[in-house]
């Protein structure tokens, strides 16, 4: 039986690893699209990244980003970004850390130097050649992360919850991608750009043809039930991992009921319909329950009160001794 | 050059113990005249094959491999970071078998008697006090006296189930025992990683003996907490309860847990009810037999210490008078540790055990007693002083590195707190060759052994050697610049 908060920290550790992933992916895209474009288009088509990444309220307190190299070092090394790869990586490494006696010290290892290749990042954002390696060295290393989780990793309810997530981030990622292509009436992000966005390029051609349209990749991206990257792929991993955790932890049983719930409607119900009707309220719509199975599984995982419950009963109140002993 | 054993170490002639003297002090590897002592032999031929460069090579293989692993260990005061790579020298320390036994059966002897006298406090009619043993209000007024730990039974009646005792050899080549750790003693995890990283980068050191291992320590450990489970080994749910990752030793904390195949816990993720222990987890709440505690005592529980911290568990020394749950050290083992109780315990083991100490104690002048006092401040120059409330190193006056202002200073604090100090002879620390730059120099070194008592003693083989990287230096302390080396205790000769 797994810890609250051992549970936390790789569910957290899943999430993190997932979004450095991510936001390597869209920077390396940024670094090499965006330096064609005009500054207006480049502004607009960052902010439709930052949108994608869900960091519009980061962006608001880090002020506006007039040029590419800002965009660049908000998303990569800024660390007061939460979204950022170094916060990212940073997250990841200091969650395993807090459970490095129940993964695999592979596991371990590879986090720990992804995060130890960090001092290279501070000479990258004005070099773009350099750029492109530090993120080609981002996510291999997330990838051979992955690999050990896949591959070296008990499948225990600690692989569950950082399963779990990784698809959970990654299918917020591809919502907000589609609702940010949705809401820009420019169509900066086409559909070619959001394959690219999600690596998904070369399984779409295979698929469908090399001339890909919108409202395709739209749904493609969705419903494709053969495709890692699609919400409903994602959505059936999620539910698959949160049925393996025991049956015991009946305070996961409504994030369990909502991934099926929402895996049902991408697979047999609404959402295809919303897509044709009202495509961009659809996406929102589904945003926003994506976020609630989030917060779902928080909550199943460490109730919010549980702790202050618990001090409650010895302790009178009183600033908490963080000093080590 | 020529590749003398095929794994292509250089066959030229070594500078690196060039100049190395050996006649200072008493040195593991070389005696007096200069002529290596024999368990070292093919290991100074080992390195004698070797040069500099490829010794600083090795070394920055070592240093790698604990950093990609994490092995690290906290250094608060730092400003740059808090996390240190662990520091380790190539050259080891050997221990040959008949020596070693010699060793164990003395710390057993010294940690049995520890037990005893903590019993008698907290457990039986101190009869060490009224017999006058040790003066009773030297204990009473030790800050490791744990009134709350009165009456509380331990399992085995084992209040200290790890002590880590260290041990130094002075200038005639006997081992000294320098400091009882009976609370959390730390290092172990930095042993066995030692020997893992040698044996990954120095395979070939290994050929010419047979040593003792030391995987085996998560066995010892989760059998010896085990055997404390209140309702019997079987099933019985260990948990190690840890202050968080900013402590110093959370490296060893996890450590521990994963070579037992337990859970890591921090004071949040327990909880009492009805004076049982449990941990939280996703299905609830899960009974723990035994808690193998790395949080000092005044943090354990907040509603019977400090209860404005929250590293601890609140209800806890209410289940442990239950008897619901067993911890590790017991609690109040602070007041056999004290360095105030320390020059007592060779009487403690002539009361308890009827035998004299097979590992002596350093001379210790105890400051309390005004003639021994006068004695030392006269003679400060030439000794240590060592405040009683201090770890780690810190706060020790060495008489002869001290200028006449420290002196002074010392003296003064002294006299205004005579219980708050001891003064010892200045022991001439053992030293081992260890890389220097572009040689190997003498440098002094301790050991901390490991004792782990509960139905049966056991002492771990080999333990943490410190040693202290400086030229003269007799601080071992990894925070304060110290360094480790690899303990080879070897295997005894066959018949």
């Amino acid at each position: 039986m797994i810890l609250a908060r051992h549970a936390e920290a790789l569910f957290w550790a899943g999430r993190y690893l997932e979004r450095a992933e991510n936001t390597s992916r869209c920077l390396n895209y940024a670094a090499n699209s965006i330096t064609h474009l005009r500054d207006e288009e480049a502004r607009v088509e960052g902010g439709l990244l930052v949108k994608t990444l869900g960091l519009e309220e980061e962006l608001r307190a880090a002020g506006p980003l007039e040029s590419r190299p800002q965009l660049i070092a908000f998303l990569l090394s800024d660390s007061d970004n939460p979204g950022s790869v170094v916060s990212s990586v940073s997250a990841v490494r200091e969650n395993l850390r807090s459970v490095r006696d129940r993964i695999p010290i592979e596991l371990w290892e590879e986090a720990n130097g992804l995060y130890l290749r960090f001092p290279f990042l501070g000479h990258a954002n004005d070099a773009p050649k350099e750029l492109h390696e530090v993120l080609l060295m981002v996510r291999r290393a997330c990838l051979a992360v992955s690999g050990v989780l896949n591959e070296g990793m008990r499948r225990d309810e600690g692989h569950a919850l950082m399963v779990v997530g990784r698809m959970l981030e990654r299918s917020i990622f591809t919502v907000n991608l589609l609702e940010a292509s949705c809401s820009d009436p420019r169509g900066a992000l086409d559909a070619s750009r959001m394959l690219r966005l999600t690596s998904s390029t070369q399984a779409y051609h295979r698929q469908h043809g090399n001339a890909p349209d919108f409202e395709g990749v739209v749904r493609y991206l969705l419903h494709a039930a053969d495709l890692p990257r699609s919400v409903r792929s994602c959505l059936s991993c999620a539910e698959e991992s949160l049925n393996s955790l025991a049956s015991g932890a009946s305070a996961l049983d409504r994030p369990r009921q909502r991934a099926a719930l929402v895996r049902s409607r991408l697979e047999f119900g609404d959402v295809s319909d919303g897509l044709a009707s009202a495509p961009l309220q659809t996406l929102s719509e589904l945003a926003l329950e994506l976020a609630a199975l989030a917060a779902d599984v928080q909550a199943g995982i460490v109730p919010p009160l549980a702790l202050a419950e618990i001090h409650s009963q010895y302790l009178r109140p009183g600033p908490a001794d963080g000093a080590a002993s | 050059m020529a590749d003398v054993d095929g794994n292509g170490h250089s066959g030229s002639p070594s500078m690196l113990l060039d100049g190395y003297d050996a006649s200072r002090v008493y040195d593991e590897v070389f005696d007096a005249n200069g002529a290596v002592r024999g368990a070292y032999s093919r290991i100074v031929e080992r390195f004698s094959e070797l040069d500099a460069a490829e010794l600083q090579r090795l070394g920055e293989l070592v240093a790698g491999e604990f950093r990609r692993q994490g092995i690290t260990f906290t250094v608060y005061s730092e400003d740059e970071g808090t996390e240190r790579i662990w520091p380790m020298d190539l050259f080891p320390r050997l221990i040959a078998a008949t020596e070693w036994e010699e060793l164990a059966r003395g710390l057993s002897q010294r940690v049995a008697a520890l037990n005893c006298f903590l019993s008698d406090l907290y457990s039986g009619e101190a009869a060490v006090l009224a017999d006058g043993v040790v003066p009773r209000w030297l204990v009473v007024s030790s800050r490791g006296f744990e009134r709350n730990a009165m009456g509380i039974t331990v399992p085995h009646g084992a209040h200290c189930n790890i002590a880590g005792i260290d041990v130094v050899r002075g200038a005639d080549g006997r081992y000294q025992v320098l400091e009882d750790n009976l609370r959390n003693p730390s290092g172990i995890s930095y042993v066995i990683e030692n020997r893992a990283a040698m044996a990954k980068v120095c395979s070939w050191l290994f050929d010419d003996h047979t040593v003792q291992p030391t995987e085996q320590y998560g066995r010892m450990l989760r059998s010896t907490l085990e055997s404390m489970a209140p309702g019997g080994s079987d099933h019985a749910r260990i948990v190690v309860l840890t202050p968080g990752i900013f402590n110093s030793a959370y490296f060893e904390h996890a450590f521990l847990a994963r070579s037992m195949g337990v859970e890591l816990v921090e004071g949040r993720d327990l909880v009492v009810e009805d004076h049982t222990v449990y941990s939280r987890t996703i299905e609830g709440l899960v009974k723990v037999d035994v808690v193998y505690r790395r949080i000092d005592d005044d943090f354990l529980d907040p509603v019977a210490f400090r209860p404005d911290s929250s590293l601890g568990v609140p209800g806890l020394l209410g289940a442990l008078r239950a008897g619901t749950v067993a911890v590790c050290n017991a609690l109040g083992n602070g007041v056999a540790d004290d360095k105030a109780v320390y020059p007592y315990v060779p009487d403690l083991i002539r009361y308890y055990l009827g035998a004299e100490p097979i590992i002596d104690n350093v001379a210790t002048y105890t400051m309390w007693d005004a003639d021994q006092r006068d004695e030392a401040l006269g003679r400060l120059h030439e000794l240590v002083a060592k405040p009683v409330g201090e770890s780690g190193g810190y706060g020790v006056l060495i008489g002869p590195h001290a200028s006449e202002q420290e002196l002074q200073a010392a003296r003064e604090a002294i006299t205004a707190e005579p219980r708050e100090w001891i003064v010892q002879e200045l022991v001439q620390l053992s030293t081992l060759p260890a890389l220097a730059e572009d040689r190997l120099e003498p440098r002094h070194l301790d050991l901390r052994p490991f004792v782990l008592t509960a139905e049966r003693t056991e002492v771990f083989p080999g333990g943490l050697t410190r040693v202290a990287m400086r030229r003269g230096s007799l601080i071992v302390n990894s925070s304060q610049g110290g360094g480790s080396k690899d303990t080879w205790v070897l295997a005894p000769e066959p018949p």
